[in-house]
């Protein structure tokens, strides 16, 4: 017997001490509230009525799928996850779940949520949800993530797709608004992850990951920014201009997307110690605000015409 | 006679609770599954067959 074989006889089992909470954490669950709520808008603006059991469904298998996706992530990431503050503390990098539990968990989860979606709902759905999931843990995790600066840009049509897998559960088929609204999700993207990139990006250098404050600069960086940014809000309010959405969308896309240029020209403008990263992390925290509301108001819209039909 | 010593490996507390967490989890998720099916196939009925590509 060789001592290679005397080493791996001596190692003890190892037992799963892994908790339930570490499992959902593995689901990113912040990241999947946001899946959730663009694919509930994505749903209930398309026509048609869906049944609520329908809905459910689609909307549970969107979630779950999305979560499989970050489960998957997070298998392949451990290894830079745990160089970075923001993500050391994840399951796979502290130890609590192992990447073979967790790469596991992501293969079953993506492959229920993709079957059960097309089974119950249609496999229009079910193939985009497979191509959502595919896309995130391959294209964007193993190939572009540590290979391009543009990962965060091409990656973000992953976190684009669910209001279009929505739509395309409620109709079976697809149509310019779900387009739109992943535009809309798309050109979002580089702006909120770079702004974070700007006061995170020590992290991400130390890391190896080649986001683009650490690639070219956070002058260009703050340059990119501001652009994307004067194209979102123009992508924004494009739904208003083509017609499909009423003048109160319009005119609040304006309104958000003039306070969001205008915190993107505070992000170019300074560029210097303490308020260069307090802009970035004010164009940060209101991306999110923007996203949320964009999609707010147009489900709030879509409620207030179901009410006035039905009052009316 | 003196007692049995258990045999292969033995499980502590904690991990005892963490296996019947995750069991318990798997069990419910199971069950929604279980849920969702039924509840779509009573939905759709003669139709639950009918899956458009």
């Amino acid at each position: 017997m060789s001592i290679v074989d005397n080493h791996s006889l001596a190692l003890p089992p190892r037992i799963s001490e892994a908790g339930v909470g570490d499992y959902i954490a593995l689901l990113k669950p912040r990241v999947m509230s946001l899946v959730v709520f663009t694919a509930l808008v994505g749903l209930l603006i398309a026509p048609g009525h869906v049944h609520p059991v329908l809905a459910i469904t689609s909307i549970l298998c969107i979630a779950v799928g999305a979560g499989a996706s970050g489960a998957l992530n997070m298998w392949y990431d451990a290894d830079i996850d745990a160089l970075m503050s923001r993500t050391a503390k994840r399951p796979v990098p502290t130890g609590r779940v192992t990447p073979q539990e967790a790469l596991t968990f992501g293969l079953i989860l993506s492959f229920f949520s993709v079957v059960t979606l097309g089974i119950l709902v249609n496999w229009v759905a079910g193939a985009l949800l497979a191509f959502t999931i595919f896309f995130y843990a391959v294209v964007y995790t193993m190939w572009l993530k540590r290979w391009t600066a543009q990962n965060i840009v091409i990656g973000g049509a992953a976190g684009a797709l669910p209001p279009v897998v929505a739509w395309a559960a409620a109709t079976g088929s697809l149509s310019v608004e779900p387009i739109l609204l992943f535009l809309i999700i798309f050109f979002w993207t580089p702006p909120h992850f770079w702004a974070l990139a700007l006061f995170r990006s020590d992290d991400y250098a130390r890391a190896g990951v080649p986001m683009l404050p650490v690639v070219a600069g956070p002058d260009a960086t703050r340059l990119q920014i501001l652009l994307y940014t004067i194209v979102l809000v123009a992508v924004a309010a494009a739904p208003w201009a083509l017609g499909y959405f009423s003048a109160v969308y319009g005119v609040s896309s304006l309104v958000l997307g003039g306070w969001m240029l205008l915190l993107a020209i505070n992000v170019y403008r300074r560029r210097e110690g303490a308020p260069a990263v307090r802009a970035a992390r004010q164009l940060f925290g209101f991306s999110l605000i923007y996203l949320f509301a964009l999609f707010a108001i147009l489900l709030l819209e879509v409620v207030v015409a179901a009410v006035l039909a039905q009052f009316g | 006679m003196d007692e049995e010593q258990p045999q292969g490996i033995v499980l502590t507390e904690a991990q005892k609770k963490k296996r019947r967490e995750r069991s318990i989890a798997i069990a419910v998720a199971l069950g929604i599954l279980v849920v969702l099916f039924f509840a779509v196939t009573l939905v759709k009925g003669p139709a639950v067959l009918n899956r458009p590509m």
